[in-house]
């Protein structure tokens, strides 16, 4: 018989981290369409809603389902003269890669628990390997193959023609993207994402030591994720509609999928080497399991008093009764009743938790072999906190990619040519040179 | 003469890009904020719940106006079909019952599937017998047969329907002046 050995289960349960871009997705296309919608004057998505729920429509979120629905539903055509092989492969790579990507980034801060083999230290990624950010690099240019070979098996030109512009725009920026990241590891002297977010704890957050380099980086993000102003891959008037112009169904939604898990992986990154991580502001992992209660409530009343803010804007948004019609104004009516009083009792209960959160934790070491270690809920409870604070850092992120898309006008594809090579390397590499020479004199 | 295009050059902070693209984003947010937080003021209408005003003088689907006592006022006269550029009135003449009359309209069948709407058959009318203010602009149908309207389509509507002021409509039957226009054609 087996021993129950605990840092094994818990490495295993690591794995369920996996699917938080997955489950980014439906956010982020409700983040990007009430965003786009309101920055547009406009209200967004606000039909769809569930009969079995008293037909509410929860803002339009509820938009997804219809949507997930009919991409299921529709015919998977394939046109002639595809490459059926290819063409039916091409639309997994990029959500496979956008499934790969979350292995290597640290979701909660490294803990010390006891197992069958003593005690044991377990990393908060799931592949905790020493050049952790390299593999994420390269899973992230993988998924460019993703969008060629579609491009190439679809057997059409404008796909092919979308397909070259998305590859030779990667290609370009995942240079400056390299360069700009690179002198955070400079600086830390690790490629270990882990040790990078610790070092940002106990110093300060890499966006201070690298304005440069997090500008040059989040906007190579931008170009790397083919997002708005670098959508070159896409092009309604040039190239009809990119290199998925042959895809429908499905197999068009994995790739929409994987360019919004991409996004979500592009924030956890740019949070991880920048924004330091899951740490929260001004507290390393340590001073945030000394404080487990005080945090944890913290949090907990920040979450409460989201919750009455959002009761407060439901209450607000009842203005716009006075311009529906009369059917229409009496379901709002009580469905945004129905919300005002579920997020107004939700917030009063969280700040009840709160407080019995800051009066019951009292977290203390326990002494395990003749070493003062954290109980293991103590360890969990962190784990959790962190992994929320990683995820508000991520949808900050995510938030800055809509409100870029919408802001800026797309440029010309030489102008991409021309900024990513002519300017952005440059740049990154004078940052790198400046950042080599300081940490050089500084480190010694 | 000429005419002197001025190109203003560009300031070193326009050319450096990064103040522009914060200026962009502080308009974005704007919005965006504005939205959020006094969604009343947003310039958006519900449609279809709340119908769209549309004007008098819109130029949409067509009608036939009437006599007094409910026949067509169309005499046949093919003007409207001759100015047509889309050629989509075809009108067969019949003979009128009426014996101040000549002709009256057998057939009378507009394609709005190929119509532009353009109104020149509404101008070209010389009795006023074809008009475009109904504010029918939603057309819908799940034939093409349907959208071809013939003499009764073109010829139910309401006059009450119409403002008081449109006196030619309300001297059809039902309309406000009815009683008045057919003691004046001598009809009961």
């Amino acid at each position: 018989m087996i021993d129950f050995d605990l840092p094994f289960w818990l490495s295993c349960a690591k794995f369920a981290l996996v699917f938080i871009p997955l489950c980014l997705i439906p956010i982020c296309i409700f983040l990007e369409r009430k965003g786009a919608s309101l920055m547009q004057d406009r209200y967004g998505p606000n039909r769809a809603n569930i009969p079995l729920l008293g037909g509410f429509r929860f803002f339009g979120f509820v938009q997804n389902l219809p949507d997930g629905i009919k991409l299921f539903t529709k015919e998977n055509f394939i046109p002639r003269g595809a490459h059926t092989f290819w063409y039916l492969l091409a639309p997994m790579i990029p959500l496979a890669v956008a499934l790969l990507t979350p292995s290597v980034i640290p979701w909660f801060g490294p803990m010390v628990v006891e197992g069958a083999r003593g005690l044991t230290s377990v990393s908060g990624q799931i592949l905790d390997a020493d050049a952790g950010v390299l593999v994420l690099f390269a899973l992230s240019g993988l998924s460019v193959y993703g969008v060629v070979l579609g491009a190439w098996a679809s057997n059409s030109k404008y796909a092919l023609l979308g397909g070259m512009r998305a590859s030779a725009q990667m290609i370009s920026y995942e240079v400056s993207m390299g360069l700009s990241a690179a002198g955070i590891f400079l600086v830390v002297g690790s490629f270990s994402l882990t040790q990078i977010v610790e070092w940002q704890a106990a110093h300060t957050w890499g966006i201070v030591v690298q304005p440069v380099g997090f500008v040059l980086f989040l906007t190579s993000l931008f170009a790397e994720t083919g997002r708005a102003p670098f959508d070159m891959s896409e092009g309604e008037s040039e190239i009809v509609a990119g290199y998925f112009v042959e895809y429908s169904a499905i197999r068009f939604g994995l790739y929409y999928m994987g360019e919004y898990a991409h996004i979500a992986i592009a924030g956890a990154l740019v949070s991880t080497l920048f924004l330091g991580g899951y740490q929260i502001p001004f507290m390393d992992t340590e001073a945030v399991r000394a404080n487990l209660g005080l945090v944890s409530g913290a949090i907990v009343a920040a979450i409460a008093l989201t919750a009455l803010g959002i009761a407060w804007m439901v209450r607000r948004w009842a203005r716009i009764y006075a311009r529906l019609s009369a059917k229409d104004a009496t379901d709002r009516k009580r469905e945004y009743g129905v919300l005002n009083i579920l997020f107004t009792l939700a917030g009063i209960g969280m700040l009840a938790v709160a407080v019995a959160l800051v009066v019951l934790v009292q977290p203390a070491k326990i002494a395990v072999a003749g070493i003062d270690v954290w109980p293991l809920w103590v360890n969990l409870g962190t784990a959790v906190v962190q992994v929320g604070t990683l995820l508000v850092k991520i949808l900050a992120i995510c938030w800055v990619f809509v409100w870029v898309r919408w802001a800026l006008p797309r440029f010309r594809y030489d102008q991409v040519m021309a900024l990513g090579w002519k300017i952005m390397l440059n740049v990154a590499l004078v940052n790198l040179l400046v950042t080599a020479v300081v940490a050089k004199l500084v480190k010694g | 003469m000429a005419r002197t295009v001025s190109r203003p050059e560009m300031t070193l902070a326009e050319k450096a890009y990064v103040p522009e693209i914060v200026k962009g984003l502080k308009v974005t947010m704007g919005h965006f904020l504005k939205g959020l937080f006094t969604p009343e003021t947003l310039p958006v209408q519900s449609y279809p719940e709340v119908p769209s005003v549309i004007p008098r003088n819109y130029r949409s689907k067509h009608r036939l106006m009437k006599r007094p006592d409910g026949e067509p006022r169309c005499v046949a006269c093919m003007m409207c079909s001759t100015a047509c550029p889309a050629n989509c009135i075809t009108i067969k003449a019949g003979e009128s019952a009426d014996g101040r009359i000549e002709k009256k309209p057998a057939k009378f069948e507009i394609d709005l599937l190929v119509c532009v709407f353009c109104g020149l058959c509404a101008e070209a009318c010389p009795v006023d017998a074809i008009r475009m203010d109904t504010r029918v602009v939603a057309l819908a149908a799940d034939q093409r047969r349907k959208f071809k309207v013939g003499l009764k389509d073109l010829m139910d509507w309401d006059p009450k329907d119409y403002p008081e002021s449109d006196t030619q409509s309300q001297k059809a039957p039902g309309g406000l002046l009815n009683a008045e226009a057919r003691k004046q054609w001598g009809i009961s």
